[in-house]
């Protein structure tokens, strides 16, 4: 059972390494489905965490843990120290309702849709967002 | 980043030139593309078949350019991957570009329309 912390750089340079390191680690666990889905959430995540988390110490890393359970994969975003609150599923639009034109505002949709379940709070004094993907049963 | 071809003296094709066309560059790849129509290119046929992975950024950098040619030339897409079909799909962008399987068809099938 997979149970690992990463630190990435709060740059939007160190994403897609950050992405792609996550996803060989859960190659073998995912189907392509979950795992195309997996790579959006924290494609867009990661991406939102630095370009948004409002904090005032860019060199304090992100980290994210994975964490798999007999069901699912648990992928916890903690956000940098000092990032405000920010529940993004307050924020997420549905991707219908995104004008088709608009270059932006999508991003939050995507992972509130392709991820099986969401979640935001504090954790250990920290804010975690959590997204889960089911395992496929074979 | 860009790199381009002219299939015939109206109609430009364009690999983007990354496997993961992301935040990191998609700003890049839209300035590029956008002193490429300023330019004169009107008629744009942007080949996917070497991205593997596309993010809502470039998605949005792409809605861009399309917004950048306007009613002076056309841009289409071609060779997408099953991943980046499935985010154009997604992101309901099937309903905003034209997609042909092959950049091929793409171009045979523009220079028909013009």
């Amino acid at each position: 059972m997979i149970n690992r912390s990463f630190h990435m750089k709060n740059d939007i340079e160190d994403v897609d390494r950050m992405v792609m390191s996550l996803k060989s680690v859960v190659k073998d666990i995912l189907d392509s489905t979950t795992m195309f889905r997996f790579e959006i959430c924290l494609s867009e995540t990661l991406t939102n965490s630095v370009k948004h988390a409002d904090t005032h110490d860019k060199e304090m890393p992100i980290e994210v843990t994975l964490i798999e359970t007999a069901s699912a994969l648990v992928v916890d975003v903690f956000d940098p120290v000092g990032a405000g609150f920010f529940d993004l599923r307050d924020h997420a639009k549905d991707l219908d309702s995104v004008d088709l034109m608009a270059e932006s505002g999508r991003g939050l949709g995507l992972i509130v849709q392709c991820a099986d379940a969401v979640t935001y709070g504090a954790l250990k004094g920290r804010n975690r967002l959590a997204l889960d993907f089911l395992k496929t049963v074979t | 980043m860009i790199y381009t071809t002219e299939y015939s003296s109206e109609i430009t094709i364009i690999r983007p030139g990354v496997e993961r066309l992301t935040a990191v560059n998609a700003k890049a790849f839209k300035d590029e593309m956008t002193a490429l129509i300023d330019d004169g290119s009107a008629h744009l046929i942007v080949d996917f078949k070497d991205v593997t992975f596309l993010d809502s950024s470039g998605l949005g950098a792409l809605v861009g350019i399309l917004k950048r040619v306007g009613n002076r030339g056309d841009l289409a897409v071609s060779g997408l991957r099953p991943d980046v079909e499935q985010m154009f799909r997604i992101c309901r962008m099937d309903r905003v570009f034209t997609i042909y399987n092959d950049v091929e068809t793409a171009a045979q099938t523009m220079s028909e329309s013009l």
